[in-house]
């Protein structure tokens, strides 16, 4: 199976178009990252689901209702 | 490492601890450099992590890497995502940092730094960084489970029902208390309030940038908010020096309360990516930027300690700042830097959806709250490098000070007015007098620090400039978390409304919605109000509450752990949630206790009540009623623990006596596709 772990993979990711840190960063701050979703389509083999803007609106959505400590 | 090395290795970095805790515990009169604490903490931090959080991983929770994790079964691209274990510690660590562990270390300083400092480094090795890794491996091998469904699954439903009323009513206390932190910060201080009301027009630009300008550009939109929030920054000096425009921005505690209870209400009910999100990323940057930039400035300059070891408060229980001895409030005073129930919601929240291999927990849970009790020490350093004169000043009320006066002459922790109003000039303020709550006391200290560092680096000092800085960074997290906080509590209250009125269940209906959550801002405005107006200064009643009812939620958490390890037939190892929970108990029970029925009107809400009784004064009704509210908020407390612990108390013995089956909950075990060892 293909290894999919998000971040981290600089020199890899570098080697691929110089995302690894974009990802990596986005993935840290939790920001939307439509070109990591449109990979994990591409890798699990369907068609992507949700346009940008359909993916931005449900990825802020879903934050409202994650906690943050004290 | 070869075997002996390590042991070489080891071996002296554990003698360099102890020698730092026989510094700092032995000095008496004579001044101690931070550098011991530092030395000490991170000692300790190496060794409990080197071996406690392994022993942990080994062989408690027997983590195994050949065991798919939800992100790698659940993998959708967007929440379940495998990541890579250090770009996820920066996200949890993001998640579980707050305001608690820069406040609690500056409030607890009272007693000095030794007691505080003790509680953080060995409170967070033997019992917060376990709570978090326990919560984090229990939802991981949960699908991500939150805190209350665990509850509700592995003790009973009444566990869940709990734990559920427990996080409601913390929410409303913690939410009065920090608000309560920002009002006193933000007090008569138009640089402060300036700066800080333009942080809304920026995050709302923000927002409209990466929602609809945009889609999802949060780095780009992030950049151009950091540069306004610092012209914000410098042009709230030029605002407080105008005669015609530091009035508009010049306000009472009372209404900075208003505004307060407006903006969480608005907050709330407006869409999610308008103000929540855009400030959130801007904390978070900030935050974490902040934290690093402390962190070199504490190693640039080594800044000696003023505050001594043990005041005469840790054992007269008598302190200004809040009421009562060292046992049992320094240990409830510092709950997010040494255990807090809170971390248990992120922990069993998004960060163990994203977890790529079950090994890396132990970095993620164990180190994260590792780093944030490192947090909590250099806090204490920032309060611990101001002369105990101006600390005491600071945090304060004159009723509260005239009481300590006698106490505070004998140990030599005076301070003039000139010094105090010059200080105040210097921090460009036109007082600092009476500002309780921690916030500008710490903001003092560390600006400080940052003028030091930056004077050793050839640079001006720019005192008001980080003083305000840090004034901005401390109030731009609290106002998140009480976004947050607030929409949380919405959504909770509107389940459990619910349940009665399907209707008001729907997040999209605005009427459930309105009525939600201004039931949740007036709860905690009440007790915001409530400090504001009270004499004493409310941090006095309102933070022992909230350290209760964190420390609750964290007795929550060891309850679940504790039950799951028992169930998996580990109960040979129960003892490692089991005795900080039986700590906890003890320190929670005590604390409620003594703030109800403390003879001493200065920490017992009935005793404070009964000496109002009769009193001519305006304000004695409305004080006795607090009082009775506080009593029955604390009681509250308290009878939740006993019942959840009872409740659990029960399960353990049913298990272990083979009376009931200890059946786990765990999602069905899957081979990971991963290479073993990647």
């Amino acid at each position: 199976m293909r290894r999919e772990i998000d971040g981290g993979r600089g020199r890899r990711r570098a080697a691929e178009g110089g995302t690894g840190w974009r990802h990596a960063l986005r993935r840290m701050f939790g920001m939307p990252d439509y070109e990591g979703y449109l990979e994990h389509c591409r890798s699990s083999g369907h068609p992507p689901r949700l346009t940008e803007r359909e993916y931005v609106k449900e990825f802020f959505d879903s934050k409202g209702t994650g906690s943050r400590c004290c | 490492m070869q075997p002996l090395a390590s042991l070489l290795v080891w071996s002296g970095i554990s003698v360099l601890g102890a020698a730092a805790f026989g510094v700092l515990a032995l000095s008496r009169g004579e001044t101690v450099n931070a550098a011991w604490l530092l030395i000490a903490a991170l000692c300790t931090y190496a060794v409990g992590y080197r071996f406690y959080s392994k022993f942990l991983a080994d062989r408690v929770f027997a983590l195994d890497d050949r065991r798919a994790t939800p992100a790698e079964r659940c993998n959708n691209g967007r929440d379940f995502v495998p990541t890579n274990k250090w770009v996820l510690y920066g996200h949890h660590f993001a998640a579980i940092a707050g305001a608690g562990p820069l406040v609690g270390p500056v409030l607890a300083a009272q007693f000095g730094f030794l007691p505080g400092t003790l509680w953080l480094v060995i409170g967070v090795v033997l019992g917060g960084a376990v709570q978090d890794f326990v919560m984090l491996f229990c939802s991981l091998r949960r699908d991500g489970k939150s805190l209350g469904q665990m509850a509700k699954e592995e003790v009973n439903p009444a566990a869940g029902a709990m734990a559920m009323l427990a996080v409601l009513f913390i929410m409303i206390i913690l939410l009065a208390v920090l608000a309560l932190i920002v009002v006193n910060a933000l007090k008569a201080s138009p640089w402060g309030l300036f700066t800080i009301a333009c942080t809304i027009p920026i995050a709302l630009l923000m927002g409209w940038w990466m929602k609809r300008w945009r889609p999802g550009k949060v780095g780009e939109a992030s950049a151009a908010g950091a540069v306004l929030l610092l012209g914000a920054l410098v042009a709230g000096g030029w605002v407080a020096g105008q005669p015609q425009l530091a009035p508009l921005f010049t306000h009472s505690a009372t209404a900075l309360t208003w505004m307060m209870v407006a903006y969480g209400f608005i907050a709330s009910v407006l869409p999610v990516w308008m103000l929540l999100c855009p400030r959130d990323y801007l904390s978070t940057f900030l935050k974490i930027t902040t934290i690093l930039v402390l962190a070199v400035a504490i190693l640039v300059i080594l800044p000696p300690l003023k505050m001594p070891a043990l005041t005469p408060f840790a054992s007269l229980g008598e302190g200004p700042v809040f009421a009562g001895k060292l046992f049992p409030f320094a240990f409830i005073t510092i709950a997010c830097g040494a255990i807090s129930g809170f971390h248990a919601l992120v922990a069993s929240g998004t960060t163990p959806k994203m977890i790529a291999r079950e090994s890396d927990a132990r970095l993620i849970g164990y180190g994260g709250m590792l780093m944030e009790s490192f947090v909590g020490v250099m806090a204490m350093i920032a309060a611990c490098t101001l002369d105990p004169g101006v600390y005491f000043a600071m945090n304060t009320t004159p009723a509260a000070l005239a009481q300590a006066s006698q106490v505070l002459g004998q140990a030599g922790f005076v301070v003039t007015p000139d010094v105090m109003s010059e200080l105040a000039a210097r921090m460009g303020e036109t007082t600092l007098l009476a500002r309780s709550g921690g916030a500008p006391s710490l903001a003092v200290g560390m600006a400080q620090i940052f003028a030091g560092a930056t004077s050793a680096l050839g640079g001006k000092t720019l005192d008001a400039l980080w003083y305000h800085f840090a004034i901005m960074f401390e109030a731009l997290f609290i106002l998140t978390t009480i976004d947050t906080g607030t929409r949380v509590g919405r959504f909770m209250l509107q389940e459990v409304v619910g349940h009665v009125w399907p209707r008001f269940a729907e997040t999209s209906w605005y009427p459930g919605v309105i009525a939600s959550s201004a039931l949740i801002v007036t709860g905690w405005g009440y007790f915001l109000y409530q400090g504001v107006v009270d004499p004493l200064g409310g941090i006095n009643s309102l933070w022992p509450l909230f350290g209760i009812s964190n420390q609750l939620l964290a007795a929550v958490a060891l309850c679940v752990g504790t039950t799951v390890l028992i169930k998996m037939g580990r109960a040979r190892f129960a003892w490692v949630t089991a005795a900080p929970l039986a700590w906890l108990a003890i320190v929670t029970m005590t604390a409620g206790w003594q703030k109800v029925f403390s003879a001493d009107p200065r920490l017992g809400f009935l005793a404070h009540a009964a000496s109002l009784a009769g009193s001519a004064s305006p304000d004695a009704a409305r004080l006795i009623l607090n009082d009775r509210l506080n009593t029955f908020v604390a009681l509250l407390f308290m009878t939740i623990v006993t019942v959840l612990i009872v409740t659990s108390l029960r399960e353990w013995w049913l298990v272990l006596a083979h009376r009931k089956p200890a059946i786990v909950h765990e999602a069905p075990y899957v081979e990971t596709g991963y290479a073993t060892g990647d």
